[in-house]
């Protein structure tokens, strides 16, 4: 009889125990712990300069159609209207932490997945930066930046000047490549007709799969 | 901290690695915990052995109450753990498949393994049957259970999100039915003890 009190009194203590456990959780603040990217990585980030890509090679992804990457354009909406490249998406920097009445980024459906590089432009490259460097600190990921943003791929490729004869294949070849790139985006010299016709364009959305379900659980 | 391999503490390769380890210790508490014999699993269904929803119950409590203190504490980022999406439809149907096999083979696919283990023949007859089923499942699937699998897709829920609580509201409440549920386990196992239909 004597164990068996014990073995009750065990299960009172077990039971207060769980109780106290379940009264600390009911009046403990909710906790949100989504990391943000630590200062020191920022800095690491920031320092290396993998984040950009070239105009050259931005030209070259859209001219090949390449449906991996989504160009985002982070200046303000009357500036996008006006003009933008091919396919591209507007995020005006003001708008880019906007959330929705969840409380959830409204663009993070775009800016953090792992479907598509977003390379982000404007027209030089401080706002691009600064909207990379956000994303970057909530820890989103695939986002670039263009190099020069819209003034350095006019400047590159629309208006390229031509090299020395004198001058290493290599940057003859460059040439060659901007020129015909220029003839794609509405001939060389001639800068207002990019993308003139089409009409900003409605991005979708990609949504992000949730990694696979692994073998369920249970007994 | 944690998740560790979501966080890129530790590279996915661990991921086996870790499934090894717990996967061992697993079957090892089982084993343990005496869910290796059948008359004890059927146990519950008859009433005079709770063990069972006793381990169960106290393996919840004990993860459940754990994630949220290391969430509040910042050892563990709860919004990254993967929470399987939740197909209503299958998994009502499947339960109740699933717990009936459990009372005619007195063990569920986790257990049979660890009696097959111990060298139990029904353990090993209970695996046989699995596999006869993880195979008729798969090649009727197209035109069986194809539609059952996919309907009623809610998604990755929380019963916290769906009921609009917090979780340690939740939380709260379910240690409150789980110390009823643990209580109860004691009186249904001394009413049904000393009825004669042990065998």
């Amino acid at each position: 009889m004597d164990s068996r009190n014990t073995i009750k009194k065990r299960y009172y203590f077990i039971t207060g125990i769980l109780f106290l456990l379940g009264a600390i959780l009911l009046v403990l603040p909710h906790r949100d712990n989504k990391k943000e990217l630590s200062p020191e990585d920022l800095l690491l980030a920031i320092a290396t300069q993998d984040r950009f890509y070239s105009p050259e090679d931005i030209a070259k992804l859209i001219i090949s159609g390449d449906p991996s990457i989504q160009l985002v354009d982070v200046r303000s909406s009357e500036e996008f209207t006006a003009f933008s490249l091919p396919n591209a998406i507007n995020i005006p920097l003001a708008n880019l932490l906007d959330k929705d009445e969840n409380g959830e980024y409204v663009w993070e459906t775009f800016l953090n997945q792992d479907v598509k590089t977003n390379i982000i432009y404007s027209n030089g490259t401080v706002y691009a930066n600064q909207a990379w460097m956000l994303t970057k600190r909530l820890n989103f990921k695939n986002n670039y930046v263009m190099e020069g943003g819209l003034n350095a791929f006019f400047e590159n490729i629309m208006l390229a000047k031509k090299p020395l004869v004198s001058a290493p294949q290599k940057e003859i070849d460059l040439f060659n490549f901007r020129k015909a790139a220029a003839m794609y985006f509405g001939g060389g010299g001639s800068v207002s007709t990019v993308s003139s016709d089409s009409k900003p364009i409605e991005g979708t959305p990609v949504k992000t799969k949730k990694k696979e379900a692994k073998s369920g659980g249970g007994c | 901290m944690g998740p560790l391999i979501q966080q890129g503490i530790l590279s996915p390769e661990w991921d086996m690695i870790f499934a090894f380890i717990i996967g061992i210790s697993f079957g090892f508490i089982l084993e343990q915990a005496g869910f290796s014999t059948a008359r004890k699993i059927v146990g519950v269904f008859y009433g005079y052995d709770m063990t069972v929803l006793r381990v169960f119950l106290t393996a919840v409590v004990t993860a459940s109450v754990g994630l949220l203190y290391f969430n509040y504490l910042g050892w563990i980022d709860i919004s990254l753990i993967y929470i399987n999406p939740t197909f209503i439809w299958s998994a009502i149907i499947g339960g109740v498949l699933v717990g009936l096999g459990m009372i005619v083979g007195g063990y569920c696919p986790g257990t049979s393994f660890a009696a097959a283990a111990i060298g139990k023949i029904d353990g090993m007859v209970f695996i046989g049957g699995l596999f006869i089923g993880v195979f008729f499942y798969g090649e009727t699937y197209d035109f069986l259970f194809k539609n059952l699998h996919d309907a009623g897709n809610l998604g990755p829920v929380t019963l916290y999100q769906i009921l609009g609580i917090s979780s340690g509201t939740l939380e709260f409440f379910f240690l409150i039915f789980a110390i009823f549920m643990f209580w109860m386990t004691i009186v249904i196992t001394k009413a049904f003890s000393n009825r004669q239909f042990k065998y």
